[in-house]
């Protein structure tokens, strides 16, 4: 039951909605549509060109390479820390809970700096990794080390409100009937966080395949070899490539734009999810 | 299967939720825990199912201990207050969610799934909402498919906890008579928690009145209505009166005794009819009911209740303000 | 779920080892460069590539990483496992052994010309038709001239802008310092956005259209002007300026543990080469060999430079005296 305000007088209403879209179109539409023109202003064939080139293609490739580790890794990470704290009480819960949220709290450049102390040359590890021959630093893995720890939050943060909501009732029923842990996991909780299990997911997703600041303290810029599409576009930029770097721009852009969608679908359904449990909560 | 409970000891924290329980329940029993929020009733159901772990003490199954057995393994049907079914499953995958879990050569097939499905249904009144969802069904249909669920499994044991804390009044009635007779017919091994003394007296073969964590009598609902083991449990199995009387006269301790009448159990008079009547004043009437109930102020400042026959009180006439006289019928 | 792990975990091995096994198979070298060097080093490696070739027989990979020269020499010292560094400044490199000793503190005499195959100097960069009538270093203290410049804590290009500028002032007042710093305050009181490196100085004056005058590499000037348009931007060479000597050096211990010693002490070897030294000038830095200069005679206008031997007496005290904290930098820009 929508509640409609009637206070505000019309032409109030409009302004303020006016100001909205305007401010929308200013600053959000109008810059998103500058980069797919100037991406596109030399044609369609420049265009496919420069992302049809062996840095932009290992750039891509990184970029995949590590949402692919980095979301998964997150998801699992995600579900086991949010079902711990949700579910269960322990010493040092609010600690976690803290510190789950430090990632968001850092700047990307700490998070970058702390893996350049931890396995840099200079390092307590930095000797014994040159010796055996292991990068990790100025290479993929600390890329992909960067992104799950800049991404760490967002899995475990969609989860632990709808897990908080749901209770332990459906899993003990479970249990009861006979399913193992395991079963109970996978048939009863699993379904219940599914909606918010996946937008987490996509934010992680997003967040894994822009980012930059914390990338770009461990990546050292090699090409073609440690450029993730981020830093390529960068790149790309500051050799006045104009057309090429917002043509990668606008894979991120696209990249954005179906993260949009896709998110407000499943918010769409996860919010019923939580109203779901939430309802069931306050049942009785 | 009879249940053995041995003097269980549970606290969370500083609260000691379960003091040394011992209990003994036969095999087909119909037995309910009785008691105010926090007796340690619901507390002592999940240790029986192993939902919560005891720091003391042991549980018996038919003279196996099982304190160590994990939950899916005691093989008990538990029915929740607020039924926990799956939201996202149909009524059917719910019930079916017992037989679907079983380990691979045990299972049973689709057909016979469907059939146990279907035969629970039946049983409990349901088997027209199989394909609907928790959230298509009222909360009376929720508990009887939840408790349908728990009886897939076959369990030796059926744990409810609260079966009708959230349903409405007459719900409440109709699904009470219908455990009983059910029950009847099953002849499950049953506990079930419940703060509602009505409900335990009329549907358990026996009541286990608990309060603090301790269990303060055990026994038929007839003996402990009757025969309170103490102020607590008479105080808890229905409203009663403190007398501050003298039991006989020229007993020696007889200024300091105190008697506790049930409602029913005080003749309402106009005129004292024994030594042991007392005169009151009646503050307000409730003839809807079978019975009359009378709220009335002693002439000592203390406030009574009595129930009368709907006869008693039209040849009596009664109305608000006027004084009465009130006696006990029989003390012993 | 177990499944999901092992795909997970195959997914990171191939994630992180595919790279360096694919790598493996044939000699890689990294050139871990500064900023403006992009253009210059995607052409120099092509020829390289080839060159050695035929020298050798072996194919080379040669992977490039640009940057901010301080930022990148930190880079190398944190475990960059860079073969070669072509920085800005000698002070970079001289860091590089002091706080990693990857190469000999007299890496400097290993090449011929201190190690620099190729100069550059600092020039002015002004809007096309010079409508400030910006001439020499004098008018960029001038009131209401807007100059863009990079920061000087993290730019070596910045580093070089401010001793061009401050070797003029000496010059102009027989060695005043109290009138050089003035003078210098006068000049960064114009400037409106300090960039982090040169790249992004020149970003902002030629692509957001910010600013009068910038303060530049030559090279980075004649690139802005190609690339963007000779009809938007003008050089104007000072009268006088710094003579600068990006240096270069192979990072010894990363190439034995390599393999590619020989390779990379070749790859800088061949900067002083004919061919190497061509490219460099097509890329507007100034040559050493005499004849190839000759050759790009009218790209490379005369001018009076000064290096920073005759200024300061090295980098390692003009990087004590001006950028250190508490420098003159921090006394005229601090407060």
């Amino acid at each position: 039951m929508a509640v409609h305000l009637r206070s505000e007088p019309v032409w109030v209403r409009w302004t303020l909605i006016g100001m909205a879209l305007a401010f929308l179109g200013l600053f959000i539409f109008l810059p998103l549509s500058m980069v797919f023109i100037t991406g596109l202003n030399k044609g369609i064939a420049v265009y496919f060109k420069s992302i049809n080139n062996p840095d932009a293609l290992s750039a891509i490739r990184l970029t995949l390479i590590t949402a692919l580790v980095a979301v998964p890794l997150n998801l699992i990470f995600g579900v086991a820390a949010s079902w711990a704290i949700a579910k269960f009480d322990f010493y040092g819960k609010s600690f976690l809970t803290t510190l789950i949220d430090l990632p968001l709290s850092v700047s990307p450049v700490i998070s970058g700096l702390i893996y350049v102390l931890m396995f840099g040359a200079q390092g307590p590890f930095g000797t014994w990794l040159r010796d055996h021959g292991i990068k990790i630093i100025f290479a993929p893995p600390a890329i992909i080390l960067a992104t799950i720890f800049v991404t760490f939050p967002m899995v475990a943060r969609e989860l632990i409100p709808v897990m908080k909501a749901q209770g332990n009732d459906e899993e003990e029923a479970a249990l009861t009937l006979g399913a193992s842990g395991f079963q109970t996991f996978w048939r009863v909780t699993l379904p219940n966080i599914k909606w918010g299990l996946l937008y987490g997911v996509i934010l992680c997703n997003a967040r894994a395949m822009g980012e930059f600041g914390a990338v770009s303290v461990v990546s050292g810029h090699i090409r073609g070899q440690t450029n993730t599409l981020p830093l390529h576009i960068e790149i790309l930029y500051n050799e006045y490539n104009f057309t090429a770097a917002f043509a990668a721009a606008s894979l991120l852009a696209m990249l954005a734009l179906v993260t949009l969608f896709a998110k407000s679908l499943v918010e769409y359904r996860y919010r019923a999810e939580l109203k779901a449990a939430l309802r069931l909560e306050n049942h009785g | 299967m009879s249940i053995e409970v041995k003097n269980i000891i549970k606290t969370f924290g500083t609260f000691k939720a379960l003091e040394n329980i011992d209990l003994k329940i036969e095999t087909g029993e119909l037995i309910a825990l009785l008691g105010p929020s926090g007796s340690g009733k619901t507390t002592l159901l999940r240790i029986i199912a192993g939902l919560e772990t005891a720091d003391q003490g042991d549980i018996i199954f038919h003279g196996k201990d099982v304190k160590d057995a994990q939950t899916k393994d005691r093989n008990v049907g538990f029915v929740f207050q607020h039924y926990a079914l799956f939201r996202h499953m149909t009524v059917f995958e719910n019930i079916a969610f017992g037989l679907r879990v079983k380990p691979k050569d045990v299972r049973p097939t689709e057909e016979q799934i469907k059939a146990k499905v279907t035969e629970l249904l039946k049983l409990v009144q349901l088997d027209w909402v199989a394909n609907r969802y928790p959230s298509q069904l009222s909360g009376g249909q929720r508990q009887r498919i939840a408790l349908a669920r728990a009886l897939a499994i076959e369990p030796k044991v059926l744990l409810l906890d609260e079966p009708f804390g959230s349903l409405d009044a007459k719900v409440r009635k109709e699904l009470r008579q219908w455990l009983r007779r059910f029950h009847d017919d099953l002849h499950i091994t049953t506990l079930f928690v419940t703060h509602d003394q009505e409900e335990a007296l009329e549907v358990a073969d026996r009541v286990v009145v608990m309060n603090k964590g301790r269990i303060e009598q055990v026994g038929t609902p007839e003996n402990v209505y009757h025969n309170p083991a103490n102020v607590f449990v008479l105080n808890f199995l229905g409203n009663v009166n403190l007398f501050h009387g003298r039991t006989e006269e020229g007993s020696a301790d007889a200024t300091t005794k105190k008697i506790y009448v049930r409602p029913h159990e005080l003749t309402v008079t106009r005129q004292p009819v024994s030594a042991r009547s007392i005169k009151a004043k009646i503050s307000f009437i409730n003839p809807a009911g079978s019975v009359v109930r009378i709220d009335a102020v002693a002439s000592d400042g203390q406030s009574v209740q009595a129930e009368i026959s709907q006869e008693e009180y039209k040849s009596l006439k009664l109305q608000r303000n006027e004084e009465i006289c009130l006696t006990p019928k029989n003390i012993t | 779920m177990r499944k999901l792990i092992l795909i997970v975990l195959t997914l990171f091995v191939l994630g992180t080892g595919a790279p360096q096994v694919f790598a493996a198979k044939q000699k890689v070298l990294l050139n871990v460069s500064y900023d403006p060097t992009r253009e210059l080093y995607e052409e120099y490696n092509k020829a390289f590539i080839k060159h050695w070739q035929e020298l050798s027989g072996e194919t080379l990979e040669i992977n490039q990483s640009h940057g901010g020269s301080g930022k990148q020499a930190r880079a190398v010292i944190d475990g960059l496992d860079a073969d070669i560094v072509t920085l800005a400044l000698a002070y970079d490199i001289d860091s590089i052994v002091e706080k990693s000793g990857l190469l000999p503190a007299a890496w400097q005499q290993k090449l011929p010309h201190n190690s620099s195959p190729y100069t550059s100097t600092i020039v002015l960069l002004v809007r096309k038709g010079n409508p400030k009538n910006i001439k020499d270093w004098d008018d960029l203290a001038k009131p209401g001239i807007n100059v863009i410049t990079p920061n000087p804590k993290t730019s070596g290009g910045a580093r070089w802008n401010y001793l061009a500028a401050w070797g003029y002032a000496l010059k102009k007042w027989s060695n005043d310092e109290a009138k050089a710093q003035d003078f210098l305050r006068a000049i960064f009181r114009n400037v409106s956005i300090l960039d982090s490196g040169a790249r992004g100085s020149t970003t902002t004056f030629v692509e957001r259209g910010i600013g009068d005058v910038l303060i530049s590499w030559e090279n980075e000037a004649y690139l802005a002007v190609n690339e963007l348009g000779k009809d938007k931007f003008e050089i104007i060479i000072p009268s006088v300026s710094i003579l600068a000597e990006p240096p270069v050096a192979v990072v010894e211990r990363n190439a034995s543990r390599h393999g590619t010693l020989k390779a990379a002490e070749e790859y800088l070897n061949y900067l002083y080469s004919d061919e190497g030294q061509e490219i460099a000038a097509k890329n507007y830095y100034r040559p050493r060999n005499e004849a190839i200069a000759q050759k790009y005679a009218d790209q490379f206008q005369p001018i009076s430079l000064f290096t920073i031997d005759e200024l300061l007496g090295g980098w390692q005290k003009a990087q004590k005296t001006h950028f250190a904290d508490k420098g003159t930098f921090d006394q005229i820009y601090g407060n």
